[in-house]
């Protein structure tokens, strides 16, 4: 590293200094400019102050009960979560079932009119479109959004 | 870390009661950063334990190479910059942070009582100062100062150059500095 650093780049290399992450070389050469130049010592001096009241504030102790029953609470969201996976599954199977069956007793039913069983069989067929469609679309912008994590 | 890493492949496998693990190691820093996004000890609490509940969700996808923290904050971050924009939207937001201080989390320690409120009073002002910085420099602060990452994990985390890292933090705490006068006495 250039001995002769500026002003600016000594100061953002303090912080390197501060934070313990420069390599013993360039340590040497910030403290250099730092101990000639009054100017960055000032600031050394207030950024290390800040660093102080930030370390207290850090290790001010936190009630323990503020963790009780932490783990309960994180482990009830997972088994809930599993729950209603399950409990999905169980509906959807369920109500398509009963749609099924329902669909199969209408169409078979020769009382009703062709016109309403056409009409009924565009609209179970619109539906699965429209939700198909739905779905292949969740899916392409869960795949491809960076932003997925975000909840809008 | 050969336990956490353990811990990591078998919660892979499904295992719930080895995530106990993790959250016990971590559950602390999570919550303070989200105590120092959000301001309020209930809504830290909820945020930090969902931010868990979606790492396990999602843990299947967690390269066991990379750092565990570093993956989780990111979820963590993403769950308080939702809850700050609802809480915005709703305009409450900076109403309940001002009612809700710091102070109110902290316990007594063996300090005479005090040097015990000087310090909780200097560290509100510390607070409030964070508070009232831009998000990009809050949170290059909490990162380093609160959460203790190295540069490295911070420029993971922010998903900036590594090289960024030191010239970001510059700039944020000179910013705080300014904004503290009793550390330019």
């Amino acid at each position: 590293m250039n001995n002769k650093l500026s002003c600016k780049e000594a100061r953002i290399l303090m912080m390197g200094l501060i934070d313990n992450e420069l390599s013993n070389d360039n340590k040497l050469v910030v403290m250099e400019h730092i101990n000639s130049c009054s100017a960055c010592q000032t600031q050394f001096d207030s950024f290390n102050k800040l660093k102080e009241e930030e370390i207290i504030m850090n290790d001010l102790p936190l009630s323990e009960e503020i963790f009780d029953e932490y783990w309960t609470h994180v482990y009830n969201r997972i088994e809930r979560a599993t729950g209603w996976v399950i409990l999905s599954i169980g509906t959807i199977i369920t109500l398509t079932y009963a749609a099924y069956m329902m669909l199969k007793t209408f169409f078979y039913d020769e009382s009703e009119p062709m016109v309403l069983k056409f009409g009924v069989a565009f609209l179970a067929i619109g539906l699965i479109i429209v939700f198909v469609s739905v779905l292949r679309e969740k899916l392409r912008i869960r795949k491809s959004d960076k932003y997925r994590r975000i909840l809008r | 870390m050969t336990d956490e890493r353990q811990a990591i492949v078998a919660c892979k496998a499904g295992n719930t009661e080895n995530f106990r693990f993790i959250v016990d190691k971590y559950k602390t820093r999570a919550y303070q950063a989200a105590y120092y996004y959000t301001g309020n000890r209930e809504d830290a609490l909820d945020i930090s334990q969902e931010a868990f509940y979606r790492a396990f969700r999602s843990i299947k996808r967690f390269d066991i190479t990379k750092n565990f923290y570093t993956w989780f904050y990111k979820i963590l971050k993403n769950l308080c910059i939702n809850f700050i924009h609802s809480k915005k939207s709703r305009r409450i937001y900076y109403e309940n942070s001002n009612k809700n201080t710091f102070t109110s989390e902290i316990t007594s320690s063996d300090d005479n009582p005090q040097v015990q409120l000087e310090k909780k009073e200097r560290s509100q002002l510390l607070k409030k100062a964070l508070d009232e910085l831009k998000n990009k420099d809050k949170d290059i602060i909490i990162l380093k100062d609160f959460q203790d990452l190295s540069y490295a994990e911070i420029a993971e985390v922010l998903n900036i150059p590594a090289g960024s890292v030191m010239s970001r933090l510059y700039y944020a705490r000179k910013k705080l500095v300014k904004k503290l006068e009793f550390l330019n006495e």
